[in-house]
């Protein structure tokens, strides 16, 4: 039986990951998460490159220190490059994309107003010998809205927004598919968290951040322009880590309904993480420990070398189909993400730092 | 519109056959210098940017353009006196067969060959290993004079074809030429306008990094080229005006950036072409990135390789992009201020 | 103090740091030995946010009021290693490697896992059982597993860790001016700067001794932000280019034939000026040197380079064979000169700096 905290985060998944807002083209998005932050947060605020900050007060005394929470804001989607005769759109990937998982899938193109269409396909019968051996590449797919040329010409400038049209999908077991949950999930676990730790508030300043533009480039913008604009001291990014799934091996995922995932590695302070376990074994929480050798894929990789240094965390959401239009995930997982992160925020001494002075 | 026309075909020549190699750049800094005598206070910074700060009153804009051209070091010389190398920048192997360099300045000179594989089947894509250069300087002189770490560039000046420029070094020493003819003559400067031409860009936009650390501009527009070919599907076109882009490798135009170049194209009356390219980028990817973040830009000229040294740009391209450069200079950044 | 007036290279300290387990992220053991050995030498210790070693050292008076440029001397203490990412029920160790290492050196392997440093042989399977095109492929590390001679998860869970470090198994010895050891790069490089503390320096110097280089130069970036230095040499330990068959000219640098010099590689350009200085004090002083080769490899000196507003930076090298494997060898002369290179560096840059 769902527990009330896992209602408001199967509701809060359900709208949140919704908004459409791919790399680049985060504005409206933003806009609607910041009044879903109003509702919990202090104070509500935009930085310059798009990113939302959500500010909890703490109760220590001034001048408090700084804790950063970030989910990325992105998904990964298309943009729009160019209108062909009959009206069929070719389109370029923000974000990482397996093109396989495309072919008849429904999107939507956020035109004034948005308008729906679909991955063009060919019927089997219609194939030549060999075909559905190849999957096709991204530039070779198109998109059809359905519409005559000179409207689709009319209405969709070059550079328009494309997302996936997918509406969140009941399973068994409360599990919940939707495309977004990348990161949309690890919004949520921010929303929650806040709304925790308005009514038991930390001694510290808690800057919760939906960041822009994680999912495209070499490095995480809107991590790293909001870690130098704040100056945290410390960040905890919280991200989907893969779940179980069929054909992949021990280490690689993290079960689904097994709690947090608790990254170790370079890109974590190994105190950051223990205090983190601490916290689960008070509150009797299960939890795993993932494995990150090479760095964590989050934006807490950009955080942790802002500015002067960062000590920094990752908490990850169990999350099957990574990157597709059906990514799953247990609202119980992302629940216990922010009663951990709450819990572990309250605890946190102000004195705590992590710079140690030897002489 | 004639002495613009003037300033680019005294202008384009002069830069483009300057030295500047990818950290070494002495050579076009001084050129630059010159050219920018009198449009403002000119400095240079630890990685060999120049910073010209042009003035204004209203948002910081930064207009940057990279001065360093591809290049070529060398790592052994072989034992018939060929010096054997490595490349500074993007420019491929093959690009390079034929080309006449010069070596750490203008001390040496040389020609670059390569060796022809002994089967009848031509390769296309060539390893740098199969490059030499010729110096003919001899077995026992050349390990002196060009030894190990020896960098060396493109010597080449641009010159007209009919409506089309062709040289090496046009990557970009056209974008370079084309923000020194804008700012000669224009007034009513509507930002607080810094340039910079930047250092290493081919060695991964490191000046461009650094410059804009220092400057905390509102805003940025890089100025660069964009070679036909380098989209997956859809491309740019010669003769079709500037390009303003859309997605590169690692960028993505801030919507306030963009919202002042468009705003500047249609009052400039210049129309553009979008551009699209999945695994080249330019500085715009670390401008942007700048501490607390730069909403940033870019605008690009479109040319297109011959498969050797030299390059083609048009030249109604040039004047349309310096056209677009004085609009975006006298046209207000309209965006946040600050980093919130 | 050694012949031309350079502090004596300390061989003491490369042994333990060499011996020490320090993975990317997991440094601490090697930065203890540090800390402890530094503590007396400098005026102000600190350990970053990421896990860097940070020792600030005012400079000996020398009369003039000329104050010369902020130095910061870099090596990185981290060496790359495997990771424990699942215990099998079986008690199977899977793994990944953290940072470069040629998946065929792995089959065979010891390594020492974990703060204790248990030992652990990469498991292979004998010829006899397998059919010959197997033998001809190389194994994926996917399929490689760590064995500690647990009979179980249990059991081996009592010893290590998801999250648990493995180090190549080789002790440090020494013969003729040889030496043997792992993780020379870059444990040469920190026991060269850890030499150079031994006196008060002619102008001011940080000493940094980073972390996370081998994944990304990730503990330099913030370090050189914490530091905003005026100019910045980072002390390697670099691949010799000696191959048996390959031509004369192909083969440098060579170990014992003096610290490398960098002109540039695949993080930077190095400043001209800076090299120069480097270059001319190495002659004035007849320490030889040699060329690293130009366009491979990548240091720290490439994101201190790009820090902030920009820092000249240089790269020195003690040169090394077999880098990346478990038992690499150095000259333990290139050590000494390398202390003596950096150290009259420094004073050539209080005259003549900028």
């Amino acid at each position: 039986m769902a527990s009330n905290g896992d209602r408001t985060c199967a509701d809060w998944l359900r709208t949140i990951t919704s908004l459409p807002g791919v790399p680049g083209h985060e504005e409206a998005t933003a806009r609607e998460l910041m009044k879903a932050f109003r509702t919990v947060a202090d104070r509500v605020e935009r930085d310059r490159m798009g990113s939302v900050y959500a500010w909890i007060e703490g109760t220590g005394k001034a001048p408090r220190p700084r804790a950063l929470l970030a989910a990325h804001m992105d998904k990964i989607g298309f943009l729009v490059r160019a209108i062909e005769p009959g009206g069929f759109l070719r389109i370029t990937e923000v974000g990482g994309f397996d093109s396989r998982t495309l072919p008849g899938k429904e999107v939507t193109v956020h035109s004034a107003p948005p308008m729906a269409a679909v991955f063009a396909t060919r019927p089997p019968h219609l194939q030549k010998r060999g075909e559905s051996d190849r999957p096709i590449p991204l530039e070779e797919l198109y998109l059809d809205t359905g519409r005559p040329e000179r409207e689709v010409r009319r209405k969709v400038p070059i550079g328009t927004m494309v997302t996936l049209r997918q509406t969140p999908v009941e399973l068994l077991g409360d599990r919940l598919a939707a495309p977004g949950m990348d990161d949309r999930a690890g919004v949520v676990v921010l929303l929650r968290t806040l709304a925790l730790l308005r009514v038991k508030r930390p001694a510290w300043d808690v800057v919760a951040v939906a960041t822009v533009e994680e999912e495209f480039g070499m490095f995480c913008l809107g991590a790293r322009t909001a870690a130098e604009t704040l100056a945290p001291d410390l960040g905890i990014a919280i991200d989907v880590s893969h779940g179980d799934m069929p054909g992949t091996r021990e280490g690689d995922t993290v079960p689904l309904g097994s709690g947090p995932a608790l990254s170790i590695g370079g890109n974590i302070h190994p105190w950051i993480l223990e205090d983190l376990q601490r916290s689960a074994k008070a509150l009797s929480m299960p939890y795993r420990v993932e494995p990150c050798p090479m760095g964590s894929g989050t934006d807490a990789m950009d955080i942790q070398i802002a500015s002067e240094g960062v000590p920094t965390a990752v908490m990850g959401i169990p999350c099957r189909y990574m990157h597709t239009g059906v990514e799953t995930v247990e609202p119980r997982d992302v629940d216990r993400c922010a009663h951990l992160l709450a819990h572990y925020l309250s605890e946190l001494a102000p004195e705590w730092r992590a710079v140690e002075v030897l002489k | 519109m004639s002495s613009r026309a003037s300033h680019l075909d005294s202008l384009l020549p002069a830069l483009s056959g300057a030295y500047g190699p990818p950290g070494r750049e002495a050579g076009i800094r001084a050129a630059l210098r010159r050219a920018v005598r009198g449009l403002g206070t000119a400095r240079e910074d630890a990685l060999g940017n120049v910073h010209l700060h042009v003035g204004g009153k209203g948002p910081r804009l930064l207009l940057s353009a990279h001065m360093d051209a591809p290049g070529i070091i060398v790592t052994r010389v072989d034992s018939s006196g060929l010096a054997r190398l490595s490349i500074l920048g993007p420019m491929s192997a093959t690009d390079w067969i034929g080309a006449v360099v010069h070596l750490n300045g203008v001390e040496q000179h040389g020609v670059i060959g390569w060796d022809r594989p002994k089967e009848s089947k031509d390769s296309r894509e060539i390893e740098a290993d199969a490059l030499y250069l010729e110096t003919g300087l001899g077995v026992k002189q050349a390990p002196k004079k060009i030894p190990v770490g020896t960098v060396g560039a493109l010597h080449d000046r641009a010159e007209k074809l009919g409506d089309l420029w062709c040289g090496g070094n046009l990557d970009n020493r056209a974008g370079c030429a084309a923000i020194v003819a804008a700012l000669r003559g224009t007034r009513g400067l509507k930002n607080d306008l810094h340039v910079v031409f930047s250092a290493q860009s081919d060695l991964g936009a490191r000046g461009a990094m650094t410059s804009a650390f220092g400057i905390e501009p509102d805003a940025a527009v890089v100025l660069d080229v964009a070679f036909v070919g380098e989209s997956r599907g859809g491309d740019i076109a010669l003769g079709k005006g500037p390009c303003v882009g859309l997605k590169e490798e690692g960028f993505l135009p801030h919507p306030a950036a963009l919202d002042l170049v468009k705003r500047a194209a249609k009052a400039a009356r210049v129309s553009f072409q979008w551009l699209i390219r999945e695994s080249s980028g330019s500085d715009a990817r670390a401008v942007r990135a700048s501490r607390s973040g730069v909403p940033t830009a870019l605008v690009a000229i479109p040319a297109r390789k011959t498969g050797g040294p030299r390059v083609l740009v048009n030249a109604g391209d040039l004047e349309k992009t310096v056209t677009l450069l004085r609009g975006i200079v006298t046209t207000s950044y309209t965006g946040t201020r600050g980093s919130k | 103090m050694s012949a031309d007036g350079a502090p004596k290279f300390r061989e003491d300290v490369l042994e333990a740091i060499s011996n020490a387990p320090g993975v990317s992220g997991g440094e601490e053991a090697v930065r203890a030995i540090l800390a402890g050995y530094a503590r007396d030498k400098v005026d102000s210790l600190e350990v970053d946010p990421m896990g860097s070693l940070v020792a600030r050292i005012a400079p000996r008076g020398n009369g003039s009021s000329k104050r010369g440029p902020h130095v910061m001397l870099c090596a990185h203490m981290d060496e790359v290693g495997l990771m424990v990412t699942a215990v099998e029920k079986e008690g199977r160790l899977r793994f990944r490697r953290v940072g470069g290492i040629d998946p065929r050196i792995l089959p065979g392997q010891v390594f020492r896992v974990g703060a204790e440093g248990i030992r652990a042989v990469v498991g292979a399977l004998p010829p006899h059982l397998l059919p010959r095109p197997e033998r001809e492929k190389v194994t994926a590390p996917d399929d490689l597993y760590l064995d500690i001679g647990a009979r179980s998860r249990e059991e081996a869970e009592e010893r290590v860790s998801v999250g648990s470090y493995a180090v190549f198994d080789t002790t440090y010895e020494a013969w003729g001016t040889t030496r043997k050891g792992k993780a020379f790069d870059d444990r040469a490089g920190c026991a060269v700067l850890a030499s150079l503390i031994q006196r008060r320096p002619p102008l001011p110097v940080t000493a940094v001794w980073s972390v996370q280089e081998e994944v990304g130069l990730r503990g330099a970036a913030a370090a050189a932000r914490r530091v905003q230095p005026d100019l910045a040499i980072v002390l390697e330990g670099t691949a010799s280019g000696e191959a048996p068959g390959s031509p004369a000219e192909e083969q440098y640098p060579y170990m014992g034939r003096g610290p490398a010099l960098t002109v540039q590689d695949r993080s930077l350009m190095v400043h001209a000026r800076l090299l120069d200085v480097i270059e001319e004090t190495a002659k004035r002083r007849r320490v030889p040197t040699q060329w690293k080769r130009p366009g491979v490899g990548g240091t720290d000196a490439g994101r201190i380079a790009i820090s902030g507003s920009g820092v000249p930076s240089a790269v020195v090298s003690v040169v090394c064979r077999y880098i990346h494997a478990p038992a690499a060898y150095l000259d333990v002369r290139d050590t000494q000169r390398a202390v003596s290179l950096i150290w009259h560096t420094l004073d050539t840059l209080r005259k003549e700096w900028p």
